[in-house]
């Protein structure tokens, strides 16, 4: 179960003319993911989308707010007093809030992440990528090629272990980013537009592998998308943010009973709903942006 | 076992092969050679037709014949291994303080804080200008030199490394802790393998700037080395042997620097994309 409270997150940017400035990227946004539930987040460029998964994942402090996993607080929000700062600032002088710790690899949630921008590491091969982040969870060095392969194989990079990302095209990135995350078998996976780069077929056979893992294992699936027909077709629950400041919108429901079929009448009437409120929020988006 | 030693061998050989073709690659080149003979010809008959004053340039031939005597008769080999000695470990002890230095202070805020300023207040001191004191402090043997040495490839060392580190990609170490990587494994396995290409930069600078001052090192104490020679080739006006010392020396800095430019294209593989 994750559970938002009243998200709120605020940044303190430099205009071009270098006087200072605020953006609110996310505001106030409370929401909860049951376990075992996918849900999409769906939303306009710049409405705060990564920002919020960020927060999700504990890799950004919200300005107020707090994102509880089971109960347990993800990540305590940025100091707001003078008081809460000195303090903020002497707790954490010498590690940063996000860190895991010094010496010992230890995740503080059972999470994976699938950045926009995949994050794979350039210097390591599409096995080590892979390897490494099992070495992470503490899986045995003998096991980990093991444990690698399948999850390699299943997204078409089976022949290419030894190579280097930037031998790699676009979706192939994308593809060891995903095999990368589900290797891990995280009971909580946050994606992050993690379909937007390959190609229609690849596409729809990557999420119809997505929802096979997700039957098998029952994880929690958070999906930030642009795409209406994949939220629609995987999610138990589309989350409409607003454009920026980010919040939400609207939360429909997917009732539509599993498996689906992509050409199902009744996704075809939500999507036109989703849409037709898009459609009218960025055309009365840019009466206020001119 | 024998198996495996001769393979050892063979595989160091084929390295070694791989860099001789890289570093000698660019002076063999065709496209070079057309340049170079011309120029060692000019050199050559210039001084003799007299267009140069032959005194005071002296031709190939006789430099040549200058090395030849420096390496038969004045241990010519002797003093570049001294030299080479002094430098490798003046340059050894900065690599090995200056980059974990500089990672740390890349690493961690509350380090750079406490460590920075210091480093940047001694660093604009020109390193000759540490001669005087480190004479009287050191004497004029071993340990002065490797000091002096030590501090003309310390600080582009670290003030590279630092910055590269502390450059690193926000998306990659966030990448690594969602998955449970501890600030060890960040240094080991993200920090250090994306400065990699600015770090090894760093110590070409070190390289060069060592250079610099293990010749003024030799210049002003010791017996041995280079820089020695090329005081004493200045109190006999030997400009032959002068300009033979300047060759080693020239030839010492182009071998290290292709060391590191071969070591820079062993690391990073991965840079080389297609
Ligand atoms: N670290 C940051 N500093 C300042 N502004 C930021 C930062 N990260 C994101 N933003 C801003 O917050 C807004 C939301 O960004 P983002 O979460 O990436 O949106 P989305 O993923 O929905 O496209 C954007 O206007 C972006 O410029
Ligand atoms: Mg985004």
């Amino acid at each position: 179960m994750i559970e938002a409270r009243g998200i709120t997150k605020f940044f303190s940017i430099v205009n071009d003319d270098r006087t200072a400035d605020g953006l609110t990227a996310v505001l106030s946004v409370s929401i909860g993911i049951g376990a075992g539930k996918i849900v999409s987040i769906l939303g306009p460029s710049g409405c705060g989308k990564s920002t919020f998964l960020e927060i999700l994942a504990g890799l950004q402090a919200p300005t107020e707010g707090k994102v509880l996993i089971d109960g347990v607080t993800v990540l305590e929000p940025l100091p707001s007093t003078r008081r809460e700062m000195e303090e903020y600032r002497r707790k954490y002088q010498f590690l940063s809030p996000l860190a895991n710790g010094m010496f010992r690899d230890r995740p503080k949630h059972d999470i994976a992440m699938i950045f926009q921008d995949y994050a794979v590491f350039p210097w390591m091969t599409v096995l080590q990528n892979v390897t490494f982040a099992l070495k992470l969870r503490g899986v045995a060095r003998a096991e980990r090629a093991s444990r690698a392969m399948p999850f390699l194989k299943n997204v078409g990079l089976g022949d290419s272990l030894s190579k280097y990302p930037s031998q790699l095209s676009g979706g192939m990135r994308q593809r060891l980013a995903l095999a990368r995350a589900l290797a891990v078998e995280p009971r909580i996976i946050l994606m992050d537009e993690p379909f937007a780069a390959v190609d229609t077929i690849t596409r729809e056979r990557l999420q119809d592998d997505l929802l096979r893992l997700w039957n098998a294992t029952g994880i929690t699936i958070v999906l930030v998308t642009h795409d209406t027909d994949e939220a629609v077709y995987l999610s138990d629950e589309v989350i409409v943010f607003s454009p920026p400041p980010g919040s939400v919108r609207n939360v429909f429901p997917v009732a539509s009973p599993r498996p689906r079929r992509r050409s199902d009448p009744e996704h075809a009437d939500l999507k036109g709903r989703i849409e037709a409120l898009f459609k009218y929020d960025i055309d009365h988006e840019s009466e206020y942006s001119i | 076992m024998d198996g495996y030693g001769t393979k050892g061998w063979r595989l160091l050989l084929r390295e070694a092969g791989y860099f001789l073709r890289n570093a000698l690659g660019s002076i063999f080149s065709l496209e070079f050679v057309t340049v170079f003979i011309p120029l060692l010809l000019l050199w050559e008959f210039l001084p003799r037709l007299g267009v140069v004053p032959k005194a005071l340039v002296p031709p190939l031939s006789t430099v040549a014949a200058a090395f030849w005597e420096l390496l038969t008769e004045r241990h010519l080999l002797t003093h570049i291994g001294h030299s080479m000695g002094k430098f490798l470990l003046g340059l050894g002890i900065a690599v090995a303080t200056a980059i974990p230095i500089g990672i740390l202070m890349g690493w961690n805020m509350a380090i750079r804080k406490r460590a920075l300023p210091l480093f940047q207040l001694l660093a604009p001191v020109p390193p000759p200008a540490w001669v005087p004191i480190t004479i009287i402090l050191f004497g004029v043997g071993l340990p002065m030199q490797t000091f002096l040495i030590f501090i003309g490839a310390f600080y582009p060392i670290l003030f590279n490394t630092y910055q590269a580190i502390k450059d690193t990609e926000p998306r990659y170490l966030a990448s690594a802790r969602v998955f449970g990587a501890s600030e060890l494994t960040l240094i080991l396995h993200v920090y250090i393998w994306h400065a990699i290409g600015a770090i090894i930069m760093s110590v070409k600078t070190g390289v060069a700037m060592g250079l610099v001052m293990l010749v003024i090192a030799e210049m002003y104490g010791g017996r041995t080395g280079i820089g020695y020679l090329l005081v004493e080739a200045k109190d006999f006006f030997q400009i032959p042997v002068m300009v033979v010392c300047m060759a080693v020396l020239g030839v010492i800095g182009w071998f290290l620097i292709e060391v590191l430019k071969f070591a820079e294209l062993k690391l990073s593989v991965w840079k080389i994309g297609r």
